[in-house]
């Protein structure tokens, strides 16, 4: 039995409306660390909320440890939850902050001020107990609100962007730190982001959302190797998948991929998948690091075609190099030319095992 | 040290300009200052003097005071004054209180009705006495409405009332012209609080009147104080609604003693020195209470603002 | 789910607000009845809730040419004048109902009962009866009015000016002294005005401004210059300083940018805390009491009339009704701007 599992979820504000969450499925295990991941107004936010009891749903279920939570108050849910702005009571001390929730529940004084102390422990706030949060910089305050989720020892941790306030350092050290302590203390943490690289950072599993639905549920590694849609390929990645517009058409036994600036052999593993789309249009995406580059004129295998290098970006253990193929911005990673001059004609080739193709209409990727 | 080719270009730092940048907010403040001075510390202190000389000229400690002390109503006045300014500052803010917490709900019409709540504020208290002048007089229509409803069997005689029920009477319509600006401030306390902070407490397990009392209250506490102070301020100085309605010498208040002696008996010496007096005795009143109140309510005070 | 009320809680706050509404409502309503009411209607009981915009009597042929008028007071009619004359037909009409119709003309329509027997005749009422009277009754009502309209718009000048250079030092530098200079202008502003109005008389009577508009203005602008400040402070304090620092970093000095970028941008919200000053300087009744004696306001002039008698009183309630207007329009106004106003304030 899965410890969380959204079934059927919908949501919609107006009956008239859209719907913000359209009919969302999926399975958590106990213990992992789950990222909800896609842009603005993709419904991450609205799902946390409606698993942690803040917002009403409109459709389907949501069942912890194979009861239905939707009745149940947000304490009864055994959830807690982290707000993107901390949501730290100001005119309470840190420690009255963390004890707020074991207060409610009627909790001794003597055990509140163990579990407090030791909550506080975890985050290294020991020290700053009697201060108020007008004292603390974002970063400390960041730590209350993660104690005090932590005090009540809930089943699972809903975290809404706890990150996206702070400077960029701090990010980085507190995405080590808050995963620390979630594998220290065994939890189930659902984690909502916007950011690509902090997804693929702390996830055991990313579920990728846009408008509303799930586009892929996957391990960090199978959403970027093996993206499910045209979206989950463009938005996770840095620099993105490149995108050619392509025309199938037969070439001998196999078939090719055609555009005006190229005709790129598909690999024989995808010949099938892809016959069904003969005459019509495909999108094409390899990432940047899957396009190798020869000199000029060299035909090696997975050729793709001759370009000219408009724009070099080192970056130190790499170079971006931009060329332009009319009119798309097309970026290739490399480790190894990285002194090459703007201005350089050069030949371009992609690998084949790691070359997609996408249905225009869906997205969906082609298998 | 090598000389330098070519030019040398020595930035050049005009010290008269940037001395002149450091007066700049004195400048802006001059005329305030000078405002001030002139029309405000002279009227206080010519005041005070006029307090303490008597009707000769001479020095006098206590003269003015006893005159005021021994004076028609005096005690009746303090009395009233400190009765009003107590019940309707507790009153109103208990009400503007209720009413700012349910209109800032979003609710269909809450705008509107907000907007009607407003209403009594922004009337004329003139007009507001003329209003309930039409109402409480024998035939007016309070007594209207109550033998409508069958709640009273002939009219009542509101406008012989005297002594606290007076004083009552006053404190109704006092309520009904104020408690919207009152609510204001709440209202704006309200709106200005993060929905986060509430939304924490549910998530962890508050009803709605623990999150009234230990989140909402506690943040709100800025704007309740300034709310309060301002209402006991004006509360103090109350007299106009009190002449308008009732006329004078009928409900005694502070500063009503200081209108009866400007407008009704200008004439006789002692009138102006009462009239000083009597205002002198307020704004020490005033002052006192302000900062009194202050002091207890900063007891509670160590958080830095309301806002994270 | 956080604001979910249960159907009891629902029905208490129902019950609450809709209970707040008819008190606001109705007196306002009585209120703008007395307004409209003529002489009668006045000395009527019970009072009615709506005002009525027609009269109707009973007319009855009598002896000699004449008519026997009858009203009803709500227990039926009653004779009230038996006349045949045309100026005192027109007289009682117009004093006792508000009905300015020509005395003539009412003889003509009456001629019909005298062959037709007894009938009611319904005439419409002038509805601006009482103002007109007000303004006639009352001494210097219509240049009362000019007068509340000059000191007021004096008020704002001299508070806005004043004030808001106070308020933008305040805001933008820091500087020696600030925070004592902040809690002098806390005092001035919570200081019973009551304190200075005499003082203040004497020494505009020294220096020749007793019972001028300047005076009064002066005043007024006494704590207005003090909120004035307060309120321009947060004001400009929300205003981004990147926004001005720009304007600089591009040329202009200090003042332009003050006119050309923080000005614009402050304007609704200034706008909004110059009304106050307004308000309060045409509101006001003490300090003009003190301060006056030819060249009234009309808040005073309304004071004044209140106290004569109790009847007659619609006059006076007809004339506050253009104390209250412009008040009314205001708040409508400015409510949106409530909270930005008051938001960032503390004491």
């Amino acid at each position: 039995m899965s410890y969380l599992e959204i079934k059927e979820l919908q949501k919609r504000y107006t009956s008239s409306g859209p719907l913000i969450v359209n009919d969302m499925n999926l399975l958590i295990n106990k213990g992992e660390f789950i990222v909800f991941l896609g842009p603005s107004g993709c419904g991450k936010t609205t799902t946390i909320r409606m698993i942690s009891g803040l917002e009403e749903v409109t459709g389907g279920d949501i069942m912890i440890e194979g009861q239905s939570i939707l009745d149940k108050k947000p304490k009864d849910r055994g959830v807690s939850m982290i707000f993107q702005s901390y949501a730290i009571w100001p005119h309470m001390t840190v420690f009255d902050n963390i004890a707020y929730p074991l207060k409610l529940q009627k909790v001794s004084k003597e055990e509140t001020k163990k579990r407090v102390e030791a909550a506080a422990a975890a985050t290294d706030i020991q020290g700053l107990l009697k201060r108020y949060p007008a004292q603390m910089s974002g970063g400390q305050r960041q730590r209350v609100a993660v104690s005090r989720a932590i005090v009540v020892e809930p089943k699972i941790f809903l975290m809404d962007e706890p990150l996206s306030n702070l400077d960029a350092k701090l990010r980085v050290s507190m995405r080590t730190e808050l995963k620390n302590i979630h594998n220290k203390l065994g939890a189930t943490s659902i984690f909502v982001t916007h950011d690509q690289a902090e997804a693929m950072s702390l996830a055991d599993r990313i579920v990728i959302m846009y408008k509303g639905k799930i586009e892929q549920i996957g391990t960090p590694m199978e959403v970027y190797q093996d993206s499910a849609t045209r979206f989950v390929a463009e938005f996770i990645g840095t620099p993105p998948t490149n995108f050619f517009m392509t025309t199938i058409e037969r070439d001998g036994g196999g078939l090719r991929a055609m555009n005006e600036f190229f005709r790129y052999q598909v690999p024989k593993s995808l010949v099938s998948a892809l016959t069904p789309y003969l005459g019509q249009k495909v999108e094409m995406g390899v990432r940047p690091e899957f396009i190798s580059i020869s000199p000029e004129m060299a035909r090696t295998e997975g050729y793709l075609a001759d370009v000219e290098i408009h724009f070099v970006e080192p970056q130190g253990s790499h170079s971006i190099l931009i060329l332009d193929m009319g009119g798309n911005e097309i970026k290739i990673h490399t480790s190894r030319y990285m002194d090459i001059q703007a201005g350089t004609r050069i030949s371009i080739n992609v690998k084949e095992e790691r070359v997609m193709f996408f249905d225009c209409d869906t997205g969906v990727r082609v298998k | 040290m090598s000389k330098a080719p070519g030019n040398i270009v020595s930035a050049e730092v005009t010290p008269r300009k940037s001395s002149f940048k450091k007066y700049i907010p004195f400048l802006l403040l001059a005329p305030v200052f000078v405002y001030y001075a002139v029309f405000w510390l002279w009227p206080v202190l010519s005041g005070v003097k006029e307090v303490f000389t008597d009707l000769n000229g001479n020095f006098t400690l206590t003269g003015n005071f006893e005159l005021m002390a021994e004076s028609d109503l005096f005690g009746e006045a303090v009395f009233n004054t400190a009765a009003f300014a107590v019940v309707s500052v507790i009153l109103q803010y208990l009400i503007a209180l209720v009413l700012a917490v349910l209109l800032s709900r979003k609710f269909k019409g809450a705008k509107l009705m907000m907007f009607v709540a407003m209403i009594p504020m922004a009337i004329t208290p003139t007009a507001t006495a003329i209003l309930w002048k039409t109402g409480l007089v024998r035939d007016g229509w309070i007594n209207t409405i109550l033998m409508n409803l069958n709640l009273i069997e002939s009219p009542l005689v509101f406008m012989d009332a005297s002594g606290f029920n007076a004083v009552l009477m006053i404190i109704m319509i006092d309520t009904w012209t104020v408690t919207p600006s009152v609510m204001i401030i709440l209202v704006a306390g309200l709106q200005g609080m993060q929905r986060e902070l509430k939304e924490a407490a549910y998530t962890f397990g508050a009803n709605k009147w623990q999150i009234f009392k230990d989140i909402t209250l506690p943040i709100l506490k800025p704007s309740i104080t300034t709310s309060i102070i301002m209402r006991l301020i004006a509360a103090i100085q109350v007299w106009a609604i009190a002449v308008m309605v009732m006329g004078y010498s009928k409900v005694p208040f502070l500063v009503e003693r200081v209108a009866f002696y400007v407008d009704v008996v200008p004439g006789v010496d002692t009138s102006s020195k009462l009239a000083f007096t009597y205002s002198f005795l307020t704004t020490v009143v005033v002052l006192l209470a302000t900062v009194l109140y202050l002091r207890v309510s900063r007891q509670g005070d160590k958080r830095g603002g309301e806002k994270t | 789910m956080m604001d979910r009320l249960s159907i009891v809680q629902k029905t208490v706050v129902s019950i609450f607000l809709a209970g707040m509404m008819l008190l606001v409502v109705v007196p306002l309503l009585f209120f703008s009845t007395v307004a409209f009411s003529n002489a009668t209607e006045m000395s009527e009981f019970p009072k009615n809730l709506f005002p009525s915009f027609n009269v109707t009597v009973l007319v009855e042929a009598a002896d000699d040419g004449q008519y026997e008028i009858f009203y009803d007071s709500g227990e039926g009619y009653e004779s009230i004048i038996t006349t045949g004359k045309a100026d005192k037909l027109e007289k009682h009409f117009r004093r006792q109902y508000s009905v300015t119709v020509s005395g003539e003309q009412l003889l003509e329509d009456f001629a019909r009962t005298q062959t037709e027997g007894p009938q009611e005749f319904t005439y419409k009422k002038d509805v601006f009866y009482n103002f007109k009277q007000f303004f006639n009754i009352v001494p210097n009502a219509a240049s009362a009015l000019k007068n509340s309209i000059i000191v007021s718009l004096l008020t704002i000048l001299i508070s806005l000016s004043i004030g808001s250079l106070a308020g933008y030092a305040m805001a933008r530098f820091s500087f020696k002294g600030k925070s004592q200079f902040n809690v002098a202008m806390l005092i001035v502003r919570m200081f019973p005005v009551v304190g200075i109005s005499i003082p203040m008389a004497v020494m505009l009577i020294k220096m020749g401004l007793y019972d001028t508009l300047l005076g009064l203005a002066l005043l007024y602008s006494v704590p207005n210059i003090a909120l004035t400040a307060w309120i321009t402070n947060s004001i400009f304090i929300g205003i981004n300083q990147e926004l001005e620092e720009a304007s600089m970093v591009f040329g202009a000095g200090r003042f332009q940018t003050f006119m050309r970028v923080t000005l614009p941008l402050a304007f609704p919200a200034l706008a909004a805390s110059s009304m106050y000053s307004f308000l309060t300087a045409w509101n006001d009744t003490i300090s003009a009491l003190i301060l006056t004696n030819e060249n009234q306001t009309l808040a005073l002039v309304v004071y004044k009339a209140i106290g004569t008698t109790s009847s007659g009183i619609q006059y006076a309630a007809a004339g506050s009704i253009v104390l209250i207007l412009p008040a009314l329009v205001f708040t409508f106004i400015i409510r949106k701007y409530i909270g930005q106003m008051w938001g960032g304030v503390e004491l």
